[in-house]
């Protein structure tokens, strides 16, 4: 038997996700959970922009080996997750080299790191459209 | 404009923004968050110095 309550019908938490994808936060802010939302909001975008200003590398969909597949796909998955802060920085057309460098590394880092946050929030918001926790 | 963040800033401003997230994400009760937002940055912050001292020894 399932610990966790029946899903809710699809309406009520895909916009929730959605939203929570798109807009760090954004799915806490639908929800009425400003506080959480903002917390999360601030940390994911203040984490992105000191990836920028970092000159981090944006990853790209590149497979080969399975070291490279798992760190690029991986890498620009966490990457798409920034939703529209990674939408912007491309059409502005934010490129960076991999290049060596302990600043660029941590930028890469904090890039990916925030859109492992807004996957986290994506979750939580979730979790909470779906009646799993208040 | 570039930053130029050393090692130590790096590292703690990760720390911070991520013990914040957790706590968030995984606490039911705000008491509950501030608590392990402090510990999680505790044991972070905790882990740098500890690393830190670790390398500095190793490369002597």
């Amino acid at each position: 038997m399932s610990p966790y309550p029946p899903l809710p019908p699809i309406a009520k938490w895909l916009p929730v996700v959605a939203l929570a994808w798109f807009v760090p936060g954004g799915g806490h802010f639908l929800l009425k959970k400003t506080y959480r939302g903002a917390i999360l909001c601030g940390c994911t975008v203040i984490m992105f922009l000191l990836g920028l200003t970092m000159r981090g590398y944006m990853f790209e969909p590149t497979t080969g080996d399975l070291l490279t597949t798992i760190i690029y796909v991986g890498g620009f998955i966490a990457n798409i997750s920034n939703g529209v802060l990674y939408i912007v920085a491309r059409m502005f057309g934010y490129s960076q080299p991999d290049i060596a460098g302990h600043t660029v590394d941590y930028g890469t880092k904090f890039l990916v790191a925030a859109g492992l946050f807004n996957i986290l929030a994506v979750v939580d918001a979730f979790e909470i459209a779906a009646g799993r926790k208040d | 404009m570039k930053i130029n963040l050393s090692h130590f800033e790096a590292t703690l401003l990760f720390a911070l923004f991520t013990s914040a997230v957790l706590g968030v994400v995984t606490k039911k009760t705000d008491a509950e968050r501030l608590k392990y937002g402090l510990t999680s940055f505790g044991w972070f912050a905790a882990t740098v110095f500890g690393l830190g001292w670790l390398m500095y020894f190793g490369h002597r």
